[in-house]
């Protein structure tokens, strides 16, 4: 009996305590200080579904965060950010994939002292049915369909109409003109 | 017999736990009343922008509008030094970059709702934020403005 259960424990803790999904990662580094590269299988979840059971059609149709059920220990992994380095999340990336089993490649964030765990920089998604690598950089993409008016110069960021008019409103510290005014003749 | 029962058992626990069934489940979940900052996830746990202090308050409000309108999730940094993801505030969904919670930028609100912890992270659902006290954390004070480029240099 104590072999059956020492046999249960060492099957139990297998899959959770795999910890390392270096193996095979051609994830770019970000130099970030707790980085490590992952890829892994998963299935493709809506985030508030996932936690609370709440699940309307398609993930939510672009309005939700898109998480990954993790294959190898059932392990939910929240991707904050995809590929491109311009302040961009990773929902728009992986919503095509709702629902679906697929393999990952990036970045994984184990940082307990601020509480990061399981968080991941998706660099490029496949279906696990045979589709191809997809790089996870398509947000700008969706970002100049939605905006057609907010083309010009410059990263979306300096033409997003609503970060705009927020600043426009409170200034760059959040703080109103006045105190905007004031710092940015000290910074400058 | 018996034997051969728990170690059948056993074979399909962990096949199910392989497969990731049991622990997919949703998790229960706690109501809770949290006062924090909503911050920008990404730039506080990766460090990319610097150190945790600078990435909060009033110097990396530009940034964090640019990552939750960019579709980064928001999280409430609450007074007990812990991260909430927020996943919903007051019936809205739109976690991905939706209003909400980019109106709420760098605030400190009081949030009433449900409290989820899975797999090491907690999960909030805000039901209702209870005060909005603007932003509060003058941290431009102390290291200006993060990132330095944030605000554009004024035209000569």
């Amino acid at each position: 009996m104590r072999r059956l259960v020492m046999l249960a424990a060492l099957l139990a803790a297998g899959p959770l305590g795999a910890q390392d999904f270096s193996a095979g990662s051609e994830a770019r580094s970000w130099n970030l200080y707790a980085e490590q590269p992952a890829r892994f299988e998963a299935r493709v979840v809506d985030m508030l579904c996932a936690v609370t059971g709440d699940c309307p059609e398609n993930c939510g149709a672009g309005r939700r965060q898109i998480g990954l059920l993790r294959a190898a220990d059932g392990v939910l992994v929240y991707p904050n950010k995809n590929a491109q380095p311009i302040f961009t999340g990773a929902a728009v990336d992986l919503l095509p994939f709702c629902g679906a089993d697929v393999e990952v490649d990036g970045l994984m964030l184990d940082d307990p002292d601020i509480g990061a765990r399981n968080i991941y920089l998706v660099q490029r998604v496949r279906r696990l049915d045979g589709g191809e690598w997809v790089n996870a950089q398509s947000w700008t993409e969706d970002w100049a369909a939605r905006n057609p008016d907010a083309d010009g110069e410059g990263p979306w960021f300096r033409r997003d109409p609503r970060v705009g008019a927020l600043i426009e409103k409170d200034g760059y510290l959040g703080l109103g003109p006045e105190v905007d005014a004031a710092f940015i003749e000290d910074w400058f | 017999m018996q034997l051969i029962r728990i170690a059948a058992g056993v074979c399909a626990l962990a096949g199910a736990m392989a497969a990731g069934a049991p622990l997919a489940a949703q998790a229960a979940g706690e109501r809770i009343r949290i006062t924090g900052e909503i911050i920008d996830t990404w730039c506080y746990f990766s460090g990319v922008m610097g150190g945790p202090e600078a990435v909060v308050g009033s110097a990396h409000h530009t940034c964090a509008l640019w990552c939750s309108a960019g579709g980064i999730p928001v999280g409430l940094l609450g007074e007990d030094g812990e991260v909430y993801m927020v996943l919903k505030i007051e019936g809205d969904d739109a976690s991905a970059g939706g209003d909400t919670q980019l109106r709420l930028a760098s605030h400190e609100i009081t949030a009433d709702g449900m409290l989820y912890r899975r797999d090491g992270l907690n999960y909030l659902v805000v039901a209702e934020v209870v005060a909005d006290a603007g932003i509060v954390n003058h941290s431009h004070d102390d290291f200006g403005v993060t990132p330095g480029f944030a605000i554009p240099e004024p035209a000569e």
